[in-house]
């Protein structure tokens, strides 16, 4: 799945530990998802459409579509 | 937002690595491992204990055992949604390998493979009695951590 997590991020000028407090999870979890290794969970892709404000489809694009 | 519980807290070496919380965590393992040991010393020595006192002290590390048990799974759903994936199925992964080996040396040992090769009396004769906790306790650290290191190779 694809995303514009790093970009959206980097416009707040937030770093990934920064971010992973906001959602609170780990820095490694921020950046398996923005490195698109792991897809996080429905409430977590929730959680992240909240924080910037956008729906879960500005921000996450499956494969494919 | 409460900080999760990560890995690497328990990983001796590691940035985030703390005794404090591998006590915490691990601590009710090491007393069932402790009593363990000494209480197979002491039935070793002590043959002619009654059969209720030894099968008490053969018994009594199962109660730290769940008790580590029920602090480990806590810890585990204090992890985040990655974490808590990639530990149960290190966990998973850990049980698994433990059981096919004890599998394969069953036969081993049931046909005496480690008495014909003059083993008998050797460490690895000790380590290998498929009885022993000690054996059970090192595979399974050992998987756990290769499963680890297999796991955050992939998300990395």
């Amino acid at each position: 799945m694809k995303n514009k997590l790093r970009e959206l991020r980097a416009a707040k000028e937030w770093s990934q530990s920064d971010l992973a407090e906001k959602l609170g999870v780990s820095r490694q979890t921020v950046n398996a998802i923005e490195t698109e290794k792991y897809d996080p969970s429905l409430p977590l892709a929730f959680k992240v459409a909240r924080l910037f404000k956008k729906s879960i489809e500005e921000i996450f694009e499956a494969d494919g579509d | 937002m409460n900080k999760p519980n990560l890995p690497d807290e328990l990983e001796p070496g590691k940035r985030d690595y703390s005794v404090r919380k591998e006590l915490e965590v691990n601590g009710w393992g090491y007393v069932g491992l402790a009593l363990s040991i000494g209480g197979e010393a002491l039935i070793y020595f002590h043959q002619d204990w009654p059969i209720t006192l030894r099968t008490v002290i053969a018994l009594a590390p199962i109660v730290p055992a769940l008790l580590w048990g029920r602090v480990f799974a806590r810890w585990v759903r204090g992890m985040d949604e990655l974490h808590r994936r990639m530990t149960v199925e290190v966990c998973l992964f850990a049980t698994t390998a433990t059981l096919f080996v004890f599998t394969a040396l069953h036969p081993l040992v049931k046909f005496d493979v480690f008495e014909a090769s003059g083993n008998r009396d050797s460490w690895l004769a000790w380590l290998m009695d498929w009885h022993s906790w000690l054996l059970t306790s090192w595979l399974l650290i050992c998987f756990y951590m290769l499963g680890g290191m297999i796991l955050r190779r992939r998300f990395k």
